[in-house]
């Protein structure tokens, strides 16, 4: 049980997928326009990657190795497919909020790094609880960045008004280099808490993002 | 063996060893804009002394305030703050409201210069940023034509672009010369910052290289349009004494840690941002297209930087 609290939770703080791992840039930087595009997006995210976990890890087994990465893409496509045949019925005006970023998930680095990094060496129940802890920690992630810009940028959250008349929205923020400059500004600051904490606990600084091996499969551990 | 990719390296000038400091640059720097900062306020009146005070105050106030945030030893008495704060209001109309002011002074220096690590480790020049920021967000108070409710003058470059060549036979160069035009407050002192400029090149203060580039880029650009077609595109002495190029070339353009180290990279640094300001005003949707200019110029630096001599001794 303390092993799948574990796993869940890493991806809530400590390997936090946009300001931790710094993957899936793509859809953070192009769809926090408004928190609520954020959150549709990490809605989509979250269900794709606990799927996906789960059906690589369940066939982690049978999948020839040199083959793998194209198995993880066919199991993350069809996924994809499913979420945007969803979002189409049920959420069509989130969906053409959204636009080409639904179908963009499948090459998310996100879905292909956790089934690559973490999935394909786990067993299935570790699997969900990576997927979701990641999933969740996506999209608080773009929900907070997409709050942020929203309410400087537009002056709302969620929609409604939250900020007192006369209020001259930062338009700049609503705007591409505006979450570039956010993402920046956030990045900086998660690695300068960092940096507290440690200082706190007698630790060296650091310099940069800062994760384990379990983020990250490429060397097997060597 | 040879890297396959060349690497690009930002070094952070100044390095030069001659008994100059970085405090007393900025008061060169300072003093040369002090004619253009006098005409403002006799033109648009305490507007332009409120805007300036504001934004200079703000900026070393911000310098000061990261630099205890961040931990480190504040260097906020080289006066680098001070110019930084005053070119940003110079780019600003007198109309300006407070609380843009401060905020894109703020963010000039925070944004520009102390999350880039501090004096000649920016890749951009500051002010610019600040004002980038700024006319992105409200573009209606950092309309120069707004000025024009308050004031008899007129902001010629938009003149230019909506009413074209024609329209403006009524400025003389003279009354462009003495800032008898609208634009950024300070910016468009031309006469009086060209002044400025020569006594900071005769003192050695900022690279020659990088101003002739640029006047030569816009004269060069300018003068093959008004060649081609004298009825649609304005002559090159205009375009050169509207807007901010003056204050482009000697002031922005050649801020230390953005600009390249060498002369010939800074002649083509220089060419490259005259060039772009008269495309800019030529097709571009901006009236002055100088501050994109600079910042984009800004950006190919380390590019430049790499045409160097070969070093002594190698084949």
């Amino acid at each position: 049980m303390s092993r799948l609290w574990k796993e869940f939770s890493k991806g809530l703080w400590k390997d936090l997928p946009p300001f931790k791992l710094v993957l899936g840039l793509c859809p953070v930087l192009a769809v926090t326009s408004t928190a609520e595009n954020g959150f549709g997006m990490g809605m989509a995210v979250i269900f794709v990657l606990t799927l996906s976990n789960l059906l690589v890890s369940l066939v982690r087994k049978i999948i020839p190795a040199k083959v793998r990465i194209a198995c993880f893409i066919v199991i993350a496509a069809s996924l994809v497919v499913a979420v945007e045949l969803l979002m189409q019925a049920y959420a069509f005006p989130l969906y053409q909020q959204l636009g080409i970023f639904v179908p963009l998930i499948v090459v998310n680095c996100i879905i292909l790094g956790r089934a690559e990094a973490f999935a394909s060496k786990n067993p299935p129940l570790l699997a969900i609880a990576d997927g979701l802890g990641m999933g969740m920690g996506f999209t608080m992630s773009l929900t907070f960045l997409g709050g942020l810009r929203e309410v400087l940028g537009h002056g709302q959250l969620f929609g409604h008004t939250v900020v007192w008349d006369g209020f001259e929205p930062l338009s700049f923020m609503a705007a591409a280099p505006g979450a570039f400059v956010t993402l920046g500004i956030l990045l900086a600051l998660m690695n300068f808490f960092t940096n507290l904490q440690r200082k706190r606990k007698g630790l060296a600084p650091v310099d940069g993002p800062t994760h384990d091996c379990g983020s990250c499969g490429v060397c097997g551990g060597r | 063996m040879k890297p396959l990719i060349p690497t690009l390296t930002v070094s952070p000038p100044p390095f030069a060893h001659c008994g100059k400091t970085v405090k007393k640059r900025m008061r060169a720097i300072l003093l040369a804009m002090l004619p253009a900062a006098a005409l403002a306020v006799y033109h648009f009146g305490m507007d332009a002394l409120r805007v300036m005070t504001l934004a200079t105050a703000t900026a070393v106030i911000a310098e000061f305030i990261s630099d205890i945030v961040m931990g480190r030893t504040s260097q906020v008495d080289d006066m680098h703050a001070f110019t930084v704060g005053l070119g940003f209001a110079f780019l600003l109309p007198a109309s300006a409201p407070w609380w843009l002011v401060v905020f894109g002074s703020t963010t000039s220096i925070v944004l520009g210069k102390m999350m880039f690590g501090g004096l000649g480790g920016s890749p951009l020049c500051a002010p610019l940023v600040g004002w980038a920021v700024c006319s992105l967000s409200w573009a209606s108070h950092m309309d120069i034509d707004a000025a024009m409710l308050t004031s008899e003058l007129n902001y010629p470059l938009s003149q230019l672009k909506h009413f074209g060549a024609q329209s403006i036979a009524g400025f003389s160069l003279n009354d462009l010369l003495v800032g008898r035009q609208l634009g950024g407050l300070g910016a468009i002192q031309t006469g009086a910052l060209f002044i400025g400029g020569i006594f900071l090149t005769m003192r050695k203060h900022i690279k020659v290289a990088i101003p002739v580039g640029m006047l030569a880029g816009v004269l060069i650009t300018a003068g093959i349009f008004h060649a081609a077609d004298p009825q649609k595109y304005a002559p090159a002495m205009f375009h050169l004494l509207t807007g901010s190029i003056i204050f482009g070339a000697f002031f922005l353009a050649t801020d230390s840690s953005s600009s390249p180290m060498r002369k010939i990279p800074a002649l083509l640094y220089g060419l490259l941002a005259g060039v772009l300001v008269i495309i800019i005003r030529v097709y571009g949707v901006y009236p002055d297209g100088v501050p994109y200019a600079i910042l984009l110029a800004n950006l190919t630096s380390p590019l430049l930087d790499r045409i160097k001599p070969k070093p002594f001794g190698r084949n």
